[in-house]
């Protein structure tokens, strides 16, 4: 079964699902993380998850982004089913 | 002269192809009043055209204050009818991050009637990679040029040319399916056309992810980050401070060699000390300046420095910096100045203002000399703990550990109480690919830096200095600086250091100190009596504890020049880079406050507990 959950929550190797932002993100925030490609409906794999919570890296395409909590929270997403 | 726009989002290898195209010959002017570069140069080819570089950008659609300049001011050159035509450079490897941007360009292109040429850079690393772009696909989907090019090789560069001497065509009616796309339209546009022409697989992002592991690793990233920031510390001492020294000992030599000849002995004596010592305030930073943009410049083009910010991210937040601030305030501990430069890489507003407050509080190589004067006036030379603890060494970590705590502590004070008032934006930060750093676009870029900071601050700084000499040496001609028109200021400002147990010559060396802190020492030595005060501190030491100044004084001193802002060079250089007197002056204002009422504080305590 498919869980839900923020892009924050993934750990290093998790693939998810982009379902959408939450209302918390100003909107020019959104719209900047879509046009970075971050759309929901993408594939996006968290690569790194350092220690003493620095901001995850993830990939989305084929282009490698860091996200900090604040940001990363507010993005809903769904784990593919290749992490269950 | 015609013109053309050269544009392209960040890391898409952009000043690279500038420099290629130009030969290196840019000409860099801010925006007014934000930090970013627009380079000019006319195209080696076709002298008669000038490529105009603008900043890179992800997106026409500006989410802060500065972007919105930067997009404004792009919006307005396409309007320029000497502007002929649009190089747009987009990176070939990661297309879906470039497209979006690259379709508002056309869009924006197509309204006004302009050409545009769109450049796949990177070509030589996908084809190294084994993987490719269909460019005649994206050519046909865009319905503009696009030529595949590498920057770095140079390949492809002689077709971008031959496209830039073509004749252009006949103006037309805009296309109306172009024009009128809102940008909503066009996201979904870019990433439909991402995964139909881009590269197939992510060959590239596994091999960067494979070193992120280790430079991002908690122990490995660690050590490396640590070793790493030790050695552009470190590059800034070994490598300019023989340079530094080259430039004092050039400027001694020939003062000597003209001095002599000289026959007024006013002229004499204003040619010597305010010419050339004017002169040498600021030439003396030119080395470090330029040192330490290079090196930074090798960190961001190797795709390090991004890594950096990550990692001390988080620590910073907490004072309301980002990991991006870390860099400049590391090289403020050296010197303010290639500090503040090296502020411009922050691309949120409010988080660049409140790391160019947290400088002026680290601990610059300037304090040294006062620093040290100080605590072998005032602190015992003994050891505790059998040797293994000097009480002046831990005076000296003390005092620069006070002044780093003192920067974040301010720094976090004020993004607390200032939350709403300066653009923010989130930390989203793209991790480039690693590469092999071009030197030539990293030193020209140092050399441009340099040239800034002599052009623009050296007038300043060379004003005031000449104009501290002036006070000092008149209406008695240098005779005694007691009784000159600084003597009688020193006499005036007395009151206001008397309550922390100085007179009126440390009040002058203080306001000496203006031009640069380590002038404090010079001063008093020359109020003292004693010749060569800079090079052998031991007899100014002695002179200071055989006199009746108090250790709470002596301390009060130390805080003091640990937080006020005493350096004309930082105040330019604040004033050009975040382009608001008015900040400086704040910030001058009230870091003299702070550390007046600091003092006071640790002169009263002293004398409670001392007696």
């Amino acid at each position: 079964m498919a869980v839900n959950l923020s892009l924050w929550s993934l750990k290093a190797g998790d693939r998810c699902e982009i379902l959408g932002y939450d209302d918390a993100l100003a909107e020019k925030y959104k719209i900047r993380l879509m046009e970075f490609g971050f759309h929901p409906g993408e594939c996006v794999i968290c690569l790194q998850s350092p220690s003493f919570g620095a901001p995850k890296v993830y990939q989305v395409s084929n282009t490698v982004f860091s996200l900090d909590d604040e940001v990363a929270t507010h993005v809903s997403v769904r784990l593919s089913a290749a992490n269950e | 002269m015609s013109r053309i726009i050269l544009i392209g989002s960040p890391n898409s290898g952009k000043s690279l192809l500038f420099n290629r195209l130009t030969g290196l010959s840019q000409k860099v002017a801010n925006f007014p009043g934000i930090t970013v570069d627009v380079g000019s140069g006319k195209l080696q080819a076709l002298p008669h055209k000038v490529l105009v570089d603008f900043p890179g950008t992800y997106s026409l659609q500006a989410i802060s204050a500065e972007e919105e300049v930067a997009v404004d001011y792009f919006e307005r050159a396409l309007e320029d009818p000497e502007v002929e035509q649009v190089l747009c450079v987009i990176d070939a490897t990661r297309l879906e991050k470039s497209l979006l941007f690259t379709l508002q360009v056309i869009r924006d292109c197509e309204r006004n009637g302009k050409k545009i040429t769109v450049l796949a850079n990177m070509m030589d690393v996908l084809e190294n990679h084994g993987l490719s772009l269909d460019v005649e696909g994206l050519s046909a989907a865009l319905h503009t040029r696009v030529l595949p090019i590498s920057a770095r090789s140079g390949k492809g560069i002689a077709e971008v040319i031959d496209e830039l001497a073509a004749p252009l065509d006949e103006p037309r009616e805009p296309r109306a399916h172009l024009v009128d796309t809102p940008d909503v339209i066009l996201r979904g546009e870019a990433h439909k056309l991402a995964h139909r022409y881009g590269p197939e697989g992510d060959v590239l992002v596994r091999s960067q992810n494979r070193l992120d592991s280790f430079f991002l690793h908690s122990f490995t990233g660690g050590i490396s980050f640590f070793l790493i920031m030790y050695l552009l510390f470190q590059s800034i001492f070994t490598m300019a401070a023989p340079v530094m020294d080259a430039v004092e000992g050039s400027l001694a030599l020939m003062a000597n060699a003209l001095v002599p000849l000289l026959g007024n002995q006013i002229v004499k004596d204003f040619t010597s000390d305010a010419l050339f010592g004017g002169i040498g305030a600021f030439l003396v930073f030119v080395p470090q300046i330029f040192v330490l943009t290079f090196v930074i410049g090798l960190l961001e083009d190797s795709g390090y420095m991004a890594r950096a910010a990550l990692i001390c991210h988080k620590p910073l937040r907490l004072f309301g910096l980002t990991g991006k601030s870390f860099i400049p305030m590391l090289s403020g501990v050296a010197c303010a100045i290639p500090a503040i430069y090296a502020a411009r890489a922050i691309d949120s507003p409010r988080k660049r203002l409140l790391t160019y407050i947290a400088i002026p509080l680290m601990p610059c190589s300037a304090r040294l000399p006062v620093y040290t004067l100080l605590i072998a006036a005032f602190i015992p030379a003994g050891t505790a703990f059998g040797g293994l603890v000097g009480w002046q060494g831990l005076a000296m970590f003390g005092i620069y550990f006070f002044g780093m705590t003192m920067g974040l502590l301010v720094t976090g004070l004020i993004s607390r109480i200032s939350k709403d008032r300066y653009t923010d934006v989130p930390f989203v930060l793209e991790l480039p690919p690693y590469r092999l750093p071009g030197l030539k676009p990293i030193v020209r870029n140092a050399w441009n830096r340099s040239k800034h900071f002599v052009t623009k601050a050296g007038k300043i700084i060379f004003t005031v200095t000449v104009l501290i000499w002036v006070l000092g040496y008149f209406p008695n001609y240098g005779a005694d600086l007691g009784q000159s028109w600084l003597g009688h200021l020193g006499h005036v400002i007395e009151p206001v250091f008397s309550p922390l147990g100085l007179d009126w010559r440390y009040g002058v060396a203080i306001f000496t100190s203006f031009a640069a802190r380590e002038v404090f020492v010079g001063t008093l030595g020359t109020i003292f009596g004693i010749e060569g005060a800079d090079d052998n501190l031991v007899p100014l030491v002695e002179h200071i504890q055989g006199s009746d100044l108090a250790l709470g004084s002596g301390l009060a001193l130390l805080v003091f020049f640990a937080i006020s802002l005493q350096c004309v060079s930082t105040l330019a250089i604040l004033a050009k880079e975040s382009a608001s007197r008015s900040l400086t002056l704040k910030m001058f204002l009230g870091y003299f406050s702070l550390a007046y009422v600091a003092a006071l504080l640790v002169y009263q305590v002293t004398g409670l507990i001392v007696g």
